[in-house]
């Protein structure tokens, strides 16, 4: 067992990893501040996609735990883009095959919203999109008061080519696609 | 005391427009970060009041300086039209080796001192205003470091801390931080926050900042208990809520704050 923190600067990289959570006894505070950290991730994930709550069951810990520590390997930095590296390595998993569209959509939506919400540049749009499917995914930063972040899906007349990976993104100043199709990015770790 | 509410969402602009008309607070305060992408002009017309700028995700102990550079930019904009009652921003860690954090960490007040003065010092400075800083609702030990910290970091910085009443009530019930450690930062500040706070779902509980619901016995006595020294000239008490939005409990609580205030000379020597 690990020595009682005194800071949460000791706890650091337990507040992500689900598998270090042990190493605390279970009667202990800094157990159950591990534990407040990893439900944030928890409903982070399943309440903004609660169709993932049907691959794995209803307390998620088929995938949670999985691809959290997944997710720790590969260098992933749990920005925006975490839902799309949830897509990734469910393409990896058990589940494959269980995931349709309509979850696809939710995550790259998701990660839309958590953009929009989340960056801080002055990019005010993010286009996602996805290399098995037709339509983009746009997330909007707020554009007036009343509004807040705006998530839309849609098709183009004229598709764009296909990402080379599973997912690729580009940003617009504007808030529109006027500024034309500059090439897909790959996802952010 | 001033009354607000804290505004980070477009879609409680209804209830921020009637707690204002019906005189339940007398300013509003912005999650500025969430609406820079608003023009000066519209921002400043937003709301017929004053308004408080808390700046959330600036993460100005951990970015880079070209990004920060960047935001300080846009909300020098905004400070300079619209004028806020102040500026605040947040002392925690955000991120770990990279990963971001979903629930904010706090720092080590002892270990990370210098590196926060120096952060704070170059965030002033690329704000162009004095910075308030909010104190984080304790867990761990550590937070017993925090009043010190605070004091320390101020006078050797210029900066304020934004007071967070229910974040020291936070701190005592976890740690143990005495209430009455805080008297010296409380005395120095003149802007405030409160909010509801709920226990973690395991045991031992935890007491977690969650801005959920009304406010506790705990966090209304530690005011009426220090009411004349929150209470300074132009003092601001904001009151937060970012979930589960009950107009009836916020309503109450409101009204309470303002019982807990009225009058001072009356309640004084009455």
């Amino acid at each position: 067992m690990a020595d009682q923190p005194r800071t949460d600067s000791q706890l650091l990289a337990a507040l992500y990893q689900p598998a270090r959570q042990g190493d605390y006894p279970r009667d202990s505070r800094a157990f159950v501040r591990i534990d407040t950290s990893l439900r944030v991730y928890w409903h982070s994930l399943f309440d903004i996609c609660p169709g993932l709550l049907a691959l794995s069951g209803p307390d998620g810990l088929a995938i949670f735990r999985p691809f959290m520590a997944w997710a720790v390997e590969q260098g992933c930095s749990f920005n925006w883009a975490w839902y799309l590296w949830v897509y990734v390595w469910l393409q990896q998993s058990a589940f494959r095959d269980a995931v349709d569209d309509e979850l696809r959509y939710s995550l790259m939506a998701a990660s839309a919203a958590r953009w929009a919400t989340g960056d801080r540049s002055r990019q005010r749009g993010i286009v996602l999109g996805s290399a098995a499917l037709p339509d983009l995914v746009c997330g909007w930063k707020a554009s007036s008061l009343e509004a807040g972040r705006q998530v839309e899906r849609f098709e183009l007349e004229e598709p764009l080519p296909a990402p080379a990976a599973a997912f690729g993104y580009f940003t617009s100043a504007t808030g529109d696609l006027s500024e034309g199709f500059p090439g897909w990015t790959d996802l952010p770790r | 005391m001033r009354l607000g509410f804290n505004f980070t969402l477009g879609e409680t602009t209804p209830l921020v427009r009637r707690l204002l008309a019906e005189g339940r607070i007398d300013y509003v305060e912005l999650l500025i970060d969430n609406f820079l992408t608003l023009d000066a002009d519209t921002l400043a017309g937003a709301f017929d009041a004053p308004m408080g700028f808390h700046i959330m995700f600036s993460r100005f102990i951990e970015a880079d300086a070209a990004s920060l550079d960047d935001m300080a930019q846009r909300l020098r904009t905004l400070i300079d039209r619209v004028k806020p009652l102040y500026v605040s921003d947040h002392v925690a860690r955000f991120s770990h080796e990279g990963r971001q954090l979903y629930h904010l960490a706090e720092i080590d007040y002892q270990a990370d001192y210098a590196r926060v003065r120096d952060a704070v010092d170059a965030w002033q400075q690329h704000l162009g205003c004095q910075l308030l800083l909010e104190n984080y609702p304790s867990i761990l030990e550590g937070g017993h470091d925090a009043p010190a910290f605070f004091e320390r970091l101020c006078r050797e910085t210029g900066a304020g801390v934004l007071f967070d009443i229910s974040n020291a009530v936070c701190a005592h019930l976890n740690c143990g931080v005495p209430l009455e450690a805080w008297l010296p930062v409380i005395d120095a500040s003149r802007h405030f926050h409160v909010a509801g706070y709920n226990l973690s779902i395991l045991q031992p509980h935890l007491v977690l900042d969650t801005h959920d619901r009304p406010l506790s016995d705990e966090t209304l006595a530690f005011i009426e208990t220090w009411r004349e020294r929150f209470d300074s000239p132009g003092a601001t008490l904001t009151y937060e809520r970012d979930d589960a939005f009950v107009q009836r409990e916020i309503d109450n609580d409101l009204a309470t704050l303002r019982t807990l205030f009225a009058q001072p000379e009356v309640r004084r020597h009455g």
